[in-house]
């Protein structure tokens, strides 16, 4: 750092005033910088996505469904949102929207974070686990899905046939046709997808934590698992909070997988919110409705990132 | 009392060996399974015998693949967005994920949060409005307009994750750097990034990784084979007749391969990132 | 004289530019106009089929450029509407019958009633297949190729039992309870209970004589003969016992991989699967091909087509070219080698080369009754949101077929409302 020891305010001189890199030092003293900072993110996130969003959001209150021009597309008031009320399937989408996402954010932290921790402790061999346990992640979704889809296959699934070499399994079972499988077998390769995510994230926090805190807690005699609460789980708070909303705002608003496994069957056992209204928008050509459900899912969402925000106190040092 | 410590310490290496292989093994068994499907032949496949290790082996399945789905051009054009998303991102989402972490200022709160709600709102939903915007600035189907709409909702989360890796990051050394004379811009760009940097790589893998495989946006922004990404090109072997599994395992195995060769690039610089010190505080 | 000489010659211009503008939109192709060709072909042998056909279509066309693109079929629908919706469609778009009234609907298709009546090809179709494509008298495209309902059954196990395929839906059941042996691990039948499974839901429900639309142009359901229907199909699977368990999950995939790994006896598909279960199975000795089982009211298998239909105006004419390419006996058969899908045009399904094979008469025979899937908007999205789901709820014992029933009578109300 000592090229960047300069004495403050240095001497102008002609070309200092013109000089590009020394202007943006100077306006970066001044009040506004943090505001300058955000301008080019904020510019192009609004140019893509606040006209969309407007347009979704106007679509729930009118009737618009494209295959019937009969009926207009005119304003309907809260039409939409009224039949949501007394439509069964928005509750059932709506129950398992929550069991789906809670369970897979459930399973894909612990995972993640027990992964982090081994990870960390930097044992001879570890770089490499590291990269098979990544591996996952880096498959898409379609391809992760119709892989598991045969794997998990009735009559083609290994993992059938291993089971049954085990003695756990009497025969080969179809987990995607017995509602009381189906979803938590959805869960299974959701996680296993999924949790590198919590696994990287957690790892790359666990590397900013000083390492001096620990021998601190050594001498004070503090135990693996008292460190973890008193010093890992706080020095990674937004971190953390950070990959949960992250991760949330994906399993609610992303379809893919569940669209390749079940397709929200058998009957509406895996039937979760998007979808729903990725149906109702390309199948039923409803937009009116899948705008309504769309709303309400954007409603909750915010609603619980404001509440995890608040309670997890990302915001404060 | 050293010795028990060191016996502890023994016991949860032990433990993290047996927790790592053991997951190590439930990540890599479906890989390799794929593996092992895009060798086999259609009808050792879809058999009543389980056969672990394929009986005959072909790359008939990788032929097929490189001369049907125009490969080539679908990877090139996969890199060409995700390179261009993450650059957008790493120009803009740096100094803004660094002005979040660093400042207090009015609306702060808020401002976060208004970064997450653009990803909030269902991108089924999203699509249609997104599309006609895209027609009338003509950036549909074209590897460019699929990148902004990438970064639109991809920027969210490079933001956010990065400002955690920058509120790990001690701050003293910034102040020092302040106190000796150096501007706010110039700490950012010299201290802070620096000691972030394992961070900003790891929310750059994620943000290239999401957008490689996105899947929704690449198929509805795009149509003509000089635009169309890589995820898409693989959902089209699926026909509505057939599912070419030995195919479809093969175009997986196919798709991780860019993503490791990059994840191998990147591992090597965070670890040299570790090594040298720059994160103790 | 001067006169005469005058009006001659202005007959003669009169005539010279008759025959100009007789050339004229010959001369504008002469530019080459550029069309793009949306379909959903994804196997290597649909591709080579394409190329074939645009490649004599080339040679034949030379002012007409087609490029093809390929569109995921479960993401179709969802692709042209936004392609409708922003005004971005293209020229020429292949459309299944069940998707039909919903792109007719969205104002996606264009009238081409006129050109296909002055079509010197008109008359190698039958009427009936345009059935799927018209409208209030107005037709909107030309079929391409055809695919026919019929059953897959294993020969060898019908032989073994001393069965003959079955003509009505009660021999059906009987044949599938002797054939299911539990252990061998064999079943009757591949029901499909999940994804596409709603069309049998509803073919079997009009072969129970519930039927959707009704002579005067009204929709609905039969309740009681729906009941009826529901019970017996779910039947097979929660009281006889004769289809695997998987069939609540089990769509186009997995009813076929089912069948070719010898799991089951039977399986009710279209001739669009044949080469498939050719390539695994040994047709003629392994299985054989019937047609579909008659209900008890109603004998119901569908005749499917592909049409091509022109989608913008502003390019209709070259589309035009195209559109009916694909009813040349010459294309026809070329795609018909490369695919083994049925062609439209009777002409070219008279071809010795399916005449002559006998595995192909259940679907000569089929073409003679067999009827189009109904069709009225909002029929595909209704049969796939609310029937199917509805129906496996009765598969998997969480609804009775009363309840069932009365789920899809509600939905069709609402889609129709």
């Amino acid at each position: 750092m000592a090229e960047a020891r300069i004495t403050y305010p240095p001497p102008r001189t002609a070309w200092d005033r013109y000089n590009p890199i020394r202007l943006i030092g100077e306006v970066s003293e001044t009040r506004y910088w943090m505001y300058l900072l955000l301008l080019p993110s904020a510019l192009l996130i609004c140019a893509v996505v606040i006209y969309p969003t407007l347009y979704g959001m106007q679509m729930s209150f009118r009737e618009m469904r494209l295959n019937r021009p009969d009926l207009g597309t005119d304003w309907v008031g809260l039409k939409h949102y009224a039949r949501m009320l007394a439509d069964p399937i928005f509750w059932v989408s709506l129950r398992n929207t929550a069991v789906w996402v809670t369970s897979a954010i459930a399973l894909e932290f612990l995972i993640g974070l027990v992964a982090a921790l081994a990870l960390n402790r930097n044992l001879p061999g570890s770089k490499v686990l590291a990269v098979l346990i990544l591996l996952p992640y880096f498959l898409p979704n379609v391809v992760a899905g119709h892989m598991w889809a045969l794997m998990l296959d009735p009559r083609l699934g290994v993992i059938n046939d291993v089971l049954v070499h085990l003695g756990w399994l009497a025969g080969y079972k179809a987990w995607f046709a017995d509602p009381s499988t189906a979803m938590a077998a959805a869960i299974v390769v959701e996680a296993w997808h999924s949790f590198p995510f919590f696994t990287l994230l957690i790892l790359a926090g666990l590397k900013g934590i000083p390492i001096d805190l620990y021998k601190a807690a050594d001498i004070d005699g503090a135990g693996p698992f008292a460190q973890l609460r008193l010093i890992t789980l706080p020095m990674l708070r937004t971190v953390i909070a950070a990959a949960v909303i992250l991760r949330v705002i994906g399993l609610v608003n992303s379809p893919d997988l569940l669209l390749i496994l079940t397709s929200g069957g058998p009957g509406r056992s895996t039937q979760v919110l998007s979808l729903y209204a990725f149906q109702t928008a390309y199948k039923d050509f409803n937009f009116g409705y899948a705008g309504a459900l769309s709303v309400v899912m954007f409603i909750l969402l915010m609603g619980f990132a404001w509440a995890y925000v608040r309670l997890s106190k990302v915001n404060e040092d | 009392m050293a010795q028990t410590r060191s016996r502890s310490r023994l016991l949860w290496d032990i433990v993290s060996y047996v927790v790592l292989i053991g997951l190590a093994i439930a990540c890599i068994g479906p890989i390799v399974w794929t593996f092992l499907t895009s060798l086999k032949y259609e009808a050792d496949i879809v058999t009543k015998t389980m056969h672990y290790i394929p009986p005959r082996i072909t790359f008939d399945n990788y032929v097929k693949l490189w001369n049907q789905s125009g490969y080539p051009v679908l990877v090139i054009n996969s890199l060409i967005v995700t390179s261009v998303t993450v650059l957008i991102c790493l120009l803009t989402g740096t100094i803004a994920a660094y002005a979040f972490s660093r400042f207090q200022f009015r609306g702060r709160t808020q401002l976060m949060l208004g970064y997450l709600v653009v990803r909030m709102f269902p991108a089924v939903l999203m699509i249609i409005p997104l599309f006609i915007v895209m027609r009338q600035v003509g950036l549909l189907d074209s590897t460019f307009g699929l990148a902004v709409a990438y970064t639109s909702f991809l920027l969210p989360l490079f933001v956010w994750m990065l400002k955690g890796f920058f509120d790990a990051a001690p701050k003293e050394l910034e102040s020092a750097a302040r106190i000796d004379g150096t501007t706010r811009i110039g700490a950012m760009f010299m201290v802070v990034i620096p000691i972030a940097r394992n961070g900003l790589l790891a929310t750059c893998v994620f943000v290239a990784i999401a957008a490689w495989n996105e899947f929704l946006f690449a198929l509805m922004l795009t149509t003509s084979q000089g635009s169309r990404t890589w995820p898409v090109g693989l959902q089209l072997m699926v026909g509505e007749f057939q599912l070419p599994w030995g195919m479809l395992a093969a175009g997986g195995m196919i798709s991780i391969l860019p993503v490791i060769v990059l994840f191998a690039i990147v591992q090597r610089a965070m670890v040299a990132g570790l090594t040298a010190g720059a994160v103790k505080g | 004289m001067t006169s005469r000489f005058d009006r001659r010659s202005v007959l003669k211009m009169g005539g010279g530019l008759l025959a100009a503008s007789a050339l004229l939109p010959r001369a504008a192709f002469a530019q080459s106009t550029a069309i793009n060709y949306w379909h959903t072909f994804t196997s290597q042998s649909e591709f080579a089929g394409l190329d074939e056909v645009m490649k004599l279509f080339a040679a034949a066309h030379p002012e007409v450029a087609v490029t093809q693109e390929n569109i995921p079929n479960p993401e179709f629908m969802a692709k042209v509407t936004a392609a409708v919706v922003s005004g971005s469609r293209p020229d020429v778009t292949m459309v299944s019958s069940e998707r039909f009234a919903d792109l007719l609907a969205m104002g996606a298709l264009n009238d081409l009633t006129d050109k296909i009546a002055a079509w010197d090809r008109r008359s190698d179709f039958d009427d009936v297949r345009f059935a799927s494509i018209s409208k209030d008298g107005k037709v909107y495209g030309v079929p391409a190729f055809t695919f026919v309902d019929w059953m897959y059954y294993r020969k060898d196990w019908f032989d073994e039992a001393g069965l003959a395929p079955p003509t009505t839906y009660a021999e059906f059941r009987d044949a599938a309870i002797k054939l299911t042996d539990p252990a061998k691990g064999r079943f009757g039948f591949g029901m499909r209970g999940g994804a596409g499974g709603q069309a049998y839901v509803i073919n079997v429900m009009e072969g129970f004589g519930a039927k959707l639309m009704h002579e005067d142009g009204s929709i609905s359901l039969d309740r009681d003969k729906a009941i009826e229907a529901v019970d017996w199909w779910s039947g097979l699977l929660v009281k006889d016992g004769v289809v695997p368990p998987s069939a609540p999950n089990d769509g186009f995939r997995q009813i076929m991989e089912a069948f070719q790994t010898g799991q089951t006896a039977m399986l009710w598909h279209h001739t669009g699967s044949f080469q498939d279960n050719a390539k695994l199975l040994k047709a003629g000795v392994e299985f054989a091909t019937a047609a579909i089982p008659a209900g008890p009211v109603n004998r119901v298998s569908r005749l499917g087509y592909a049409y091509n239909t022109a989608t913008k105006p502003e390019t209709i004419d070259a589309s035009w070219e195209w559109i009916k390419f694909w009813g040349e006996p010459d294309a026809a058969v070329a795609f018909l080698e490369k695919t083994g899908y049925f062609p439209a045009s009777t002409k070219a399904a008279q071809d010795e080369r399916i005449s002559g094979n006998p595995l192909y008469k259940p679907a000569a025979d089929t073409l003679g009754f067999g009827i189009p899937s109904p069709s009225f908007p909002g029929f595909a999205g209704w049969s796939e949101s609310v029937v199917l789901p509805a129906f496996q709820r009765v598969l998997i014992k969480e609804a009775t077929p009363e309840q069932a029933v009365d789920e899809m009578i509600d939905g069709l109300n609402q889609a129709i409302a």
